[in-house]
């Protein structure tokens, strides 16, 4: 196996933030059985400021 | 007219998944494979009539009523890192895909227990022979799950020594003239052969010891045939009750996994004691073509069932039967593909 890349995933019931964890059996087989699911990386979120002068 | 001969049959079937169990897939989601078996996948048409009703004033039937409709297939091929992926991630329905090429596919049984459906991905599966101004068949099964799978692994020379066999179950509904789909280009595999196996079954590595002689691990998930008619399931046309009926769901029941090998007898061969004693441990079986192409098959938790001392080519040997237990952390089984191809089962 190449060195293990990363990847997203949510937990079940939709409950909970997503959270990156490296992509190995032993690693992701707890998760899977646990009913965590591959989801995509969450939106990065930019600060929105008003621009009081205007 | 010519005879049409079964080596000219042309098969492609979902690298994708459908959207739904009713919607068929387009060429551009599917692959086409090669096969060993001659088995065409036929749609079955059941239907029923009035001979046992009265009111007709005699015994004979007169009319015939379309009720259901079934469909199934099975694939036997030389095993492929290309097919056995698609096989575990199709088979076990819940996939991760990590990687930007060679691209890892881990899989592992869906729970619901755990928030999990209980559907597997469907598929569809197209068969053509002459397809174009001089077709003999072209049609496509909507709606495909796999129910199973089995993998066996010998000891010879040819690639006969390394096999798997799929089988598929469907919902019934079939575009049976003009699918309209342009058969892929076939898929270059690359097989992973008998030799490249490595084997740790409970504490022991069954090839440093050159002891191995055979094996064969599988997956099935007795589907819920029966269930998948429920009212409101449709028909073959939709709207035309006069059409049969097919199948809306297709649920995993009871799944079960097996594994089993015959290894030379040794002094110092353990099974049995381990048998006695019900000592569990994993069993990780791996299969590769290059570092960019192999399958790896780990049972989470196994102990002994059956332990027969017996003999193959008149060498002692002895034959295990694995029962595949659920580990409380792990779970029972993970699967992880490895090929070059993108989106299986996305």
């Amino acid at each position: 196996m190449n060195e293990p890349t990363r990847v997203w995933m949510r937990p079940p019931w939709g409950c909970g933030e997503p959270k990156e964890v490296e992509a190995t059996p032993e690693i992701l087989s707890p998760l899977m059985t646990a009913g965590w699911s591959q989801c995509e990386p969450p939106a990065t979120e930019e600060e929105v400021t008003t621009n009081v002068h205007d | 007219m010519s005879t049409t001969r079964l080596q000219e049959v042309l098969v492609c079937f979902g690298k994708k998944k459908q959207a739904d169990i009713a919607t068929a897939q387009v060429a551009a989601d599917m692959w086409r494979f090669s096969k060993l078996n001659a088995a065409l996948a036929n749609p079955k048409l059941a239907t029923e009539n009035d001979a046992e009703e009265y009111g007709k004033g005699h015994e004979f039937p007169t009319a015939t009523f379309k009720t259901a409709w079934d469909v199934g297939a099975t694939l036997e091929k030389y095993l492929s890192a290309e097919i056995g992926a698609w096989a575990v991630a199709f088979a076990l329905g819940k996939v991760v895909k990590s990687g930007a090429g060679p691209y890892v596919y881990t899989c592992t049984p869906l729970m619901p227990a755990a928030g999990d459906a209980a559907e597997l991905p469907y598929l569809s599966y197209v068969e053509q022979i002459r397809p174009g101004a001089g077709v003999v068949l072209d049609r496509q099964a909507v709606g495909m799950a796999v129910e199973g799978f089995q993998i066996t692994v010998g000891s010879g020379p040819g690639r006969a020594n390394s096999k798997i066999s799929v089988e598929l179950v469907g919902s019934g509904k079939v575009i049976d003239t003009a699918t309209g789909i342009t058969m892929p280009a076939a898929t270059t595999e690359k097989l992973l052969p008998s030799a490249s196996l490595t084997l740790s079954i409970n504490g022991v590595d069954y090839v440093t010891n050159k002891n191995i002689v055979s094996l064969e691990t599988g997956w099935k998930n007795n589907i819920r045939m029966d269930a998948g008619f429920f009212p409101g399931s449709g028909f073959q046309t939709p709207g035309d009750g006069s059409t049969g009926a097919i199948r809306g769901r297709l649920e995993f029941g009871n799944r079960v996994g097996n594994l089993k090998f015959v290894a030379r007898f040794m002094n110092g061969s353990d099974e049995y004691t381990k048998l006695k004693a019900q000592t569990t441990g994993t069993a990780v079986v791996t299969l590769a073509y290059d570092a960019n192409n192999s399958l790896q098959l780990t049972w989470q938790q196994v102990t002994y069932s059956v332990v027969e001392i017996a003999e193959t080519d008149q060498i002692l040997t002895v034959a295990v039967e694995c029962l595949p237990m659920y580990h409380v952390t792990n779970g029972i089984l993970t699967a992880v593909g490895k090929t070059v191809v993108d989106a299986i089962c996305s």
